[in-house]
């Protein structure tokens, strides 16, 4: 908008004025951008007025804004909760490692998948490695059980075999690796198709001329195909920080048991156990707050770290 | 450019703009619609949700339902379902839509009469209209009791089933391999220790292959406290009472509410099931496998039975017909000689089997008040309520006189009386009321659940549900306390399922019990304790 301005010998005219100005000339835009617009005001800014439920006793005959207003007595509930560390620590846990393995995988694969020279085996390899992720989570974890049953399990067995008697793989102390590796193993090659976007985006001479200055394999792909990635990267890095505490809800609610109950437990599973199972709504509202709140932070302090360090940013 | 042109630039981002508006108008239109859902239709038709089984076929295969639209004069509109509720109800009732009844035991739960208020009829003032529901209210007074809130309101009625056996987990043992293997049943925790660790050396099923049998097994716990088929009852071998099997841990003993979860008698059976476990003695997958797999495991392959002791509803629905004749349902166990038979108990069950908590629930807007309570009281008349138990008269039960029915076996051959009862009609979900003094030939599956229960009679008849049980069926709390019993529970089973799982499959148990106790009650236990205790003292009073 302020890039429209033009240069002009008369004085500003008036906000308002300015704004009409505006109106004519770019209608035609507005009305275009007027769906997503109207979506994101109905589905995302309209609901928030719900928030205030975080603050209010909920009272079904005095309507969803109607209750007594309480405060931060659901919030300090939260934290004085004994549950509190745990979650906190399960969620941190298993979302940070889910985000910095989960990262890291794609980039590899697409490097490793721009190396593929044969096109058709470089396309049966894209294929085969984002199929998975077209598979339902239920099956997923339907899947996870058949393999990992200690009793007859596939993997189990294999591990066996080697000597490794890692005891049970759906136990807890295997819990975030099973959820971190099937995770990454459904959605790496998925996403990693953005990356190979940008590596087809490379100046072919820059590999020739690469080349011609006798640079290898590994030089090429540290000095060419990596600088390009850099700025993809860090969008999706600063995106995927905003999702830092949500953590998949439906993978792991159905993954949990009596046995990894310790480590699986994260905010969104007792969320759901609290708030709509116990009817606890204003206790679940509040968490859910609490949560948004962390996660907006670590976008913003992301977005400002990428901005000063490399100079890409969302905003 | 001209100006037709200009005009047609103009008029196709207008139009588009138009368009979404009248989008957003139809969005709210459609939710217009379903506002008045619990208005009803027309004058004399009643909306009906209600919750089914997996199994269960449409309403409108059901005779039944036809004689009930005609005993009210009204036509029923169902709203069938059968998955998910949990996460539809809370949105349907915090929205306030529902319609004129909802049908299904505990649908509608303590908790939501509890936090919806003003939402559901208060039939407390309507009783006029529902001779045979103040009928049941006479002959069985326990449904009074479970109908009444605190301050006198009724907003659901239980139903009552009558012939259910006092408890819902019977024991079984694989008599066949005690046989081939020369061994008696065993009457002690040693001796099933004897029993099982001869179970998983020798071959026992007689098939070859010696590793193959799985000497116990059992149903999974959830992640929200204890229930039925699981080694909780074993608390019984101590002279713990529990009912609902285990549930969410309270019992009474002297007049004070105890949890078994901070008892010590809780800590010596977690001990003895960890060494079973250490000794190969338990499934791998007790802890993490789910229901189905629980039961197709010990479906065996053809005659050869996989698992040697465990617990179940009945012989032919745990290890299936082929196999039902290889175990003897078996009497409860003592933990050690120091028990006396006498102070043996067992589950006791029957508010859960017997009784079905806030089966039917009618709306406070409801348009027609007059069709939805002749509904109500239709579902509670004699042959009703037996049909909508056991299927409809002629194809599923035999009314021989007017006070003399017969249960008949499933029409179609290939399927259990079980699985038939749930796929012809509502069976245990639906409300009614089975009179005390007619003559029922009960379907093949009861009567053997009945009969297994046998062994067991002594052990629940120790338990008597005035004084040893909390009667949690019976008493209605206030909202308040439930909130706070909701958020304390989640908190104190997050820990002690973890436990639990753990201390049986990798031990730890002695060590670890003090630093668990303290924790469990800092989570809230002394709080809920104090709150159960309260109702219970006021629950005990009231019985005189």
């Amino acid at each position: 908008m302020t890039a429209a301005s033009p240069t002009q010998a008369r004085p500003r005219p008036g906000a308002g004025a300015q704004l009409a100005r505006h109106a004519r000339r770019y209608w035609q835009l507005w009305v275009m951008a007027a769906p997503a617009i109207a979506f994101v005001a109905v589905f995302a800014y309209v609901p928030m007025y719900g928030l205030q439920l975080a603050f209010r006793e909920f009272d079904f005959t005095a309507g969803l804004t109607g209750g007594e207003w309480v405060g931060l007595k659901y919030f300090q509930q939260f934290f004085e909760s004994p549950q509190f560390w745990t979650l906190i620590r399960n969620t941190v846990v298993i979302s940070m490692t889910t985000l910095v393995v989960g990262f890291v995988a794609p980039i590899a694969l697409a490097l490793i998948v721009n190396q593929v020279v044969n096109r058709s085996r470089k396309k049966f390899l894209q294929t085969a490695t984002y199929l998975p992720h077209f598979i339902s989570i239920v099956v997923i974890v339907g899947m996870l059980q058949v393999f990992l049953s200690p009793s007859s399990g596939l993997i189990t067995r294999v591990a066996e075999f080697f000597g490794a008697s890692g005891g049970n793989l759906l136990g807890s102390s295997a819990f975030v690796q099973v959820y971190v590796i099937s995770e990454v193993w459904q959605h790496c090659g998925w996403n990693s198709i953005i990356y190979l976007a940008a590596l087809a985006s490379v100046d072919t001479q820059l590999y020739e001329a690469a080349r011609i200055d006798g640079a290898g394999r590994f030089t090429i792909i540290r000095h060419i195909d990596v600088p390009a990635l850099v700025p993809t990267m860090i969008v999706l890095l600063i995106l995927n920080m905003g999702n830092v505490l949500n953590t998949g809800f439906e993978k792991i609610f159905l993954m949990q048991n009596p046995l990894n109950l310790g480590v699986s437990e994260v905010i969104a599973t007792y969320v759901y156990k609290i708030g709509i199972l116990s009817n606890q709504f204003s206790y679940g509202t509040a968490i859910g707050l609490f949560n948004t709140l962390i996660n907006f932070t670590f976008l913003v302090v992301t977005n400002q770290v990428a901005k000063r360090v490399s100079n890409t940013s969302l905003w | 450019m001209t100006r037709a042109g200009q005009i047609r630039r103009r008029a196709v981002p207008a139009l588009a703009a138009l368009t979404v508006g009248a989008l957003a108008l139809t969005a709210c239109g459609g939710g217009g619609d379903g506002g008045d859902g619990g208005g009803g239709g027309g004058d004399d038709t009643i909306q009906i949700l209600v919750l089914k089984h997996a199994l269960t076929g449409p309403m409108a295969d059901m005779a039944w339902v036809g004689q009930i639209e005609e005993a009210a004069g009204v036509t029923i509109e169902w709203e069938e379902v059968s998955a998910d509720w949990e996460q539809k109800k809370s949105t349907m009732l915090a929205a306030g839509d529902i319609p004129d009844l909802v049908v299904g035991t505990n649908t509608i739960t303590n908790s939501d009469l509890a936090t919806f208020v003003g939402l559901f009829e208060d039939l407390s003032d309507d009783l006029d209209s529902l001779p045979n529901v103040t009928g049941m209210f006479e002959a069985v007074p326990a449904t009074e009791a479970m109908a009444t809130q605190p301050e006198g309101t009724i907003f659901s009625l239980p139903s009552y089933r009558r012939f259910w056996p006092e408890t819902g987990t019977r024991q079984f043992i694989n008599q066949q391999w005690l046989d081939n293997l020369g061994l008696e049943q065993p009457t002690t925790w040693d001796e099933l220790h004897e029993v099982l660790l001869a179970f998983r050396d020798e071959d026992a099923n007689g098939n070859g292959d010696p590793n193959d049998e799985i000497p116990m097994d059992w149903a999974p716990a959830g992640d929200a406290g204890f229930g039925l088929f699981q080694p909780t009852v074993l608390l019984g071998s101590l002279g713990l009472p529990i009912s609902d099997g285990g549930g969410d841990g309270y019992f009474v003993e002297d007049g004070e509410v105890k949890n078994f979860l901070v008892d010590e008698r809780y800590r010596d059976l977690i001990a003895f099931l960890h060494e079973l476990y250490a000794d190969g003695l338990i499934s791998q997958d007790v802890m993490t496998q789910d229901y189905s797999a629980y039961q197709s495991v010990a479906r065996g392959d053809g005659d050869t039975a996989k698992v040697g002791f465990t617990w179940g509803w009945a012989g032919s629905d745990r290890v299936g017909a082929q196999l039902a004749g290889q175990y003897a349902a078996m009497a409860p166990l003592r933990a050690d000689d120091s028990i006396a038979e006498s102070d043996l108990t067992w589950s006791y069950d029957s508010y859960l089997l017997n009784y079905g908590v806030n089966s039917i629930t009618m709306s406070a807007q409801s348009d027609n008040k007059e069709g939805a309570l002749a509904v109500i009281n239709a579902f509670y008349d004699q042959d009703i309520s037996l049909q909508v138990l056991w299927g409809d008269f002629e194809d599923n039960i035999t009314k021989v006189d007017d006070s003399t029915y017969e249960v008949l076996p499933p029409a179609d051959e290939s399927t259990d009386p079980s699985t038939w009862k749930w796929t012809t009609t509502l069976a245990d979900n639906g409300p009614g009321w089975i009179r005390d003094d007619i003559e029922v030939a009960l379907p093949a599956d009861l009567a053997e659940a009945v009969e297994q229960s046998e062994p067991l009679q002594a052990a629940i008849a120790n338990v008597d549900p005035a004084t040893d049980i909390f009667p949690s069926a019976l008493i209605k709390m206030s909202q308040e306390d439930l909130s706070a019993l909701s958020i304390n529970n989640t908190a104190i089973f997050s820990i002690a399922m973890q436990r639990w799982a753990t201390w049986i499959t990798e031990g730890g148990v002695e060590n670890d019990w003090d630093g668990y106790v303290t924790e469990i009650e800092n989570s809230g236990m002394t709080q809920n304790l104090e709150i159960h205790q309260g109702y219970y003292d006021e629950f005990s009073a009231s019985q005189g």
